[in-house]
């Protein structure tokens, strides 16, 4: 049972990422890069119950990045920005320079170990991951996965890790490998691609300068409509950038420059209980329970803010299905409710309210056009988004329990860059666990401990917002 | 059918299939929702034409209005003009809600909107009006409405005078949301099973506090919103013309119901038959303001109300359209018993001219028997008598108890009860409003009753009461 699951999910992770070129969006990341204050880097940190076999370990890789080639890829950009950057195999790719395993006395080393890797640039003409083995994390071990945003976001990532690890402690002996008919393109030449995006440029223009005046002609006979919706547009877009509570300044100065990595654990399904009781999903709670843990944060510091502001990510889809188009945007996040089931619902108001804005994909609409223009402008760019004093999202890890290499997976967090917040929050939710991974801008924060007990007894306050089992009618199989 | 859009109807329906009772709460916005356009434009407008704006607020209040529309806090518009009112006296300015409700604000209540109160208030839900605006301008809508409870916005008033300040927030957007919950906590209403209904974009976290939300007339912006999260919206049809049209019927009903009878006695007194011009008059009277205001009849077992002549007929009361719509169906012949107060009721007094009613002095019970005696003979020589048994209107839908007077009466001459239900005048014209609404007044006549002595009276009321309450409760299909 567990081999088939095994073979359908590996099957799937070989099709995975398969688009050639990057999309605008991740062009735009891509070359406005500036790491690590402007950085695309997702780190995770998966605890085992033991440390594998370090030789199935790197066998295992080998596997893997055969079977999901962007693994074995690099960026290749043209020389100048007229086509976008494309994916092409890496001729000189070196197991040995992605995976290697280091040893540690303490979880908390590897905590600390783990920041400093993620806050080390890719090398950006290589593959854009790295992963480390830390052994001697307690009884266990921790496998750390530093991967760029253009290879897999958040969500990508766990998904790419949770595909790979297998449902068995045993090793699976035939495993499927990638098709070498679908083998991506050899190596790309920067110049080649320079020029043929310009002369795809060149031979789609006519077709761009028609519609451009059909718009302009449109426009001219409906001039009223058309400045009515730019009017409207503008209005949303200035909602987006200003609305949102004024940042913390309990939460300041921030560098981005001195990243600390927490990691907390919290039962599901009492948080999905609260969630319900509010009338929002599992995102509204982690919001809400990231807002509980600073909430008394500041009041420890005598500070009675009312609202901060949140980044939060917000589905174009149907608000309830797990849609795959999202958006981040700001919220401003309740400090002043005591009651957790209140304050998941006043998040899941501020939330749903950012679906009457026109102008949510406002960067994705203007992306293609920052991307032909030089990098440092689409770096600006991003940087006028208002920055939020804490970013949180929820990401569905494997539903069961996992295994890597012979090790069992205990808890996957997420921790992801520090764009200008002073905390960037990610929720995984691993079986019936919730991972909570956070980093912190620790330039932020007076009180490092502190911040870590608030955020803890935050988590406590969410799940004993819940009734207890016991008190629930039982249900259970007769 | 009483009038109402296919979609109202569905919406009704499904309020009159789910749950009752007070622990289901149903939020109405007002601006936009129950009333179309907005109350505080028209306090404005009446601030403008009185001239007690300076130019400075005036164009301090535009500016304001402008940013709003384009992004900024578009609840600074309000305090600009809460502040403005420092030092007005708090019961002159609830005196100028009150003129400002009969003269323009009355007329723009939409009559579904009413119509889902009504259903609501049927289920015993809990109602409220939750919105941004203040008590002045809610509260003689809500009165008109039935509707006990307001959510609003509330000034700080000191020595019966403004202050210019709010207590906490404006109740806008997240506020209004929060003042929701706080009420639902308050009043023991359980939010998942509740109903709220929003129009403005800033409804989304209101709407979404409740387990049942429904986007009314939606603002594109939540239109597109609503869409996106899966919510119903109901586009209901506006007062026709607005007030001023609405409030124009009703006058020119008014006007054709005087003439309607001057013109039948003036017929009556030039035949010299007393009766004869009083039937006319009755028929002119009733048929002529009905037809202006828009109103008709959909009668079941119309010739009930010809088979037991002279007989009593009974109704359910629930407005003040009851009468011209008993007087068009009962045509001729007919009287009321009325008490002797409403003698000298101006509104009654051209009514009294016409059906020359027996007024009864409930102070002095040898009186009022002598004059029952006077109604008994004045029975059998042919006149039917028309009296509601509830002895007053009722101020909700909800059927009050039944008198003994109209079934001694029916003993005593010895004559049929010819039972009327009325189902929907109350909505057309609820109590003490001043409006007649254009509509179908849906009328039942039941299966007319004979031979009624003392001795199984009480159980003969207590089962037609039943009867009045079922078909009320499920309107019998043609």
């Amino acid at each position: 049972m567990n081999a088939r699951e095994d073979f359908e999910r590996w099957g799937s992770a070989a099709a995975l990422a398969a688009a050639p070129e990057l999309t605008p969006m991740e062009t735009l990341l891509w070359r406005a890069e500036r790491h690590p204050v402007q950085s695309s880097t997702t780190t995770v940190i998966i605890d085992l119950d033991r440390a594998p076999d370090w030789k199935r370990l790197v066998a295992a890789a080998e596997w893997g990045t055969g079977l999901v080639r962007r693994l074995r890829q690099r960026v290749v950009e043209p020389v100048v920005p007229t086509a976008a950057p494309t994916w092409a195999d890496d001729p000189t790719f070196d197991l040995g320079y992605h995976l290697r395993r280091e040893r540690v006395s303490s979880r908390e080393e590897m905590l600390a170990q783990a920041a400093q890797i993620a806050l080390r640039p890719f090398d950006r003409s290589r593959p854009l991951w790295e992963g480390v083995l830390f052994e001697g994390v307690g009884e266990g071990a921790a496998y750390v996965l530093k991967i760029h945003h253009a290879l897999a976001d958040p969500l990508g990532t766990v998904q790419l890790l949770s595909m790979l690890q297998s449902g068995k402690r045993s090793h699976t002996a035939r495993k499927p490998v990638a098709d070498d008919d679908v083998a991506a393109p050899a190596d790309a030449d920067p110049v080649d691609l320079a020029v043929s995006g310009l002369r795809t440029g060149l031979a789609t223009l006519p077709e761009v300068a028609l519609a451009t005046a059909r718009t302009l002609g449109h426009a001219a006979t409906r001039p009223q409509a058309v400045v009515a919706s730019t009017l409207h547009y503008a209005a949303s877009v200035r909602r987006l950038l200003t609305q949102a509570a004024p940042p913390s300044p309990e939460l300041t100065p921030r560098t981005g420059r001195m990243w600390s990595f927490l990691t907390l654990d919290a039962p599901l399904e009492p948080l999905r209980t609260v969630a319900r009781q509010g009338g929002g999903t599992l995102d509204d709670a982690a919001v809400a329970l990231v807002l509980g843990g600073l909430r008394r944060y500041h009041a420890r510091r005598g500070s009675t803010l009312p609202e901060i502001p949140v980044g939060v990510r917000v589905s174009l889809d149907r608000a309830d299905d797990l849609g795959n188009r999202f958006k981040g945007a700001l919220i401003s996040g309740p400090l002043a409710i005591e009651d957790p089931v209140d304050r998941v619902a006043a998040v899941r108001g501020e939330v749903l309210s950012l679906h009457t804005e026109r102008a949510l994909e406002v960067l994705d609409a203007a992306a293609p056009a920052l991307n032909r223009l030089p990098s440092f402008v689409g770096a600006s760019a991003l940087r006028t988004a208002a920055v939020p004093d804490a970013f949180v999202l929820t990401l569905p890890g494997p539903p069961r329990r996992r295994y890597m290499a012979g090790a069992e997976v205990q808890g996957m967090y997420v921790l992801g860059p520090l764009p200008g917040a002073a905390l960037t929050v990610c929720l995984v939710t691993v079986g019936d666990t919730a991972c909570i991974g956070v980093n912190v801008d620790a330039s932020a924060v007076a009180d490092m401990a502190d911040l870590a007990a608030c955020l803890a007894e935050g988590v406590d306050e969410m799940v004993s917002a819940a009734p207890s089992s016991s008190d629930q009618s039982p249900v259970g199989p007769m | 059918m009483s009038g109402l859009s296919a979609d109202a109807q569905v919406a009704i329906e499904a309020i009159e299939a789910g749950p009752q009772g007070p622990s289901v709460g149903a939020f109405f916005d007002l601006d936009g929702t129950l009333v179309a356009g907005y109350t505080a434009a028209t306090f404005y407008g009446d601030r403008l034409k009185g001239r007690e704006v300076s130019p400075a607020e005036f164009l301090r209040t535009v500016v304001t209005a402008v940013d709003g529309e384009l992004g900024g806090d578009p609840t600074r518009i309000a305090h600009v003009a809460f502040s403005a009112m420092r030092g007005e006296s708090e019961e002159a300015f609830a005196d100028l809600g009150e003129r400002l409700f009969r003269s323009k604000i009355a007329g723009t209540i939409r009559r579904e909107s009413r119509a889902l109160v009504l259903a609501h208030q049927r289920a015993r839900h809990t109602v409220a009006v939750a919105s941004a605006a203040t008590k002045y301008q809610i509260a003689p809508v809500a009165r008109d409405l039935g509707v006990e409870h307001l959510i609003c916005t509330r000034l700080v008033v000191e020595d019966g005078q403004f202050t210019g300040a709010t207590h906490g927030p404006m109740l806008w957007g997240r506020h209004k949301a929060s003042g929701v919950r706080a009420f639902a906590r308050e009043h023991g209403v359980d939010l998942a099973e509740s109903y709220a209904y929003g129009n403005g974009y800033e409804d989304v976290a209101f709407l979404s506090s409740v387990g049942h939300p429904t986007a009314l007339n939606p603002h594109r912006d939540l239109r597109a919103a609503a869409a996106r999260l899966g919510w119903p919206v109901l586009d209901l049809s506006d007062p026709v013309g607005g007030s001023l049209v609405a409030a124009g019927r009703t006058a020119a009903a008014l006007a054709a119901m005087n003439s309607g009878v001057v013109s039948g006695l003036a017929y009556g007194l030039l035949r010299r038959d007393a009766r004869e011009g009083r039937n006319l008059a009755v028929k002119l009277a009733t048929s002529l303001p009905m037809a202006l205001a828009g109103v008709t009849m959909d009668v079941q077992n119309r010739e009930r109300l010809w088979t037991h002549r002279p007989a009593i007929f009974v109704a359910n009361h629930q407005s003040s359209l009851d009468i011209p719509v008993l007087g068009a169906l009962l045509e001729r012949d007919f009287t009321i018993v009325a008490k002797k107060e409403a003698r000298w009721d101006p509104r009654a007094i051209v009514g009294s001219v016409v059906i020359d009613p027996a007024y009864i002095d409930r102070s002095d019970s040898a009186s009022a028997r002598a004059t029952l005696a006077g109604v008994v003979e004045r029975i059998r020589a042919g006149t039917s008598l028309m009296i509601f048994p509830e002895g007053t209107r009722s101020a909700t839908p909800v059927l009050g108890p039944f008198r003994k007077g109209a079934f001694h009466l029916a003993a005593q001459a010895g004559v049929p009860v010819v039972p009327v239900v009325l189902r929907n005048t109350g909505e057309l014209m609820r109590r003490s409003s001043l409006v007649l609404n254009p509509g179908v007044v849906d009328v039942c006549v039941l299966e007319p009753e004979t031979d009624w002595n003392e001795d199984d009276m009480s159980e003969r009321i207590a089962a037609l009461h039943t009867k009045f309450e079922e078909t009320l409760a499920k309107w019998p299909v043609q």
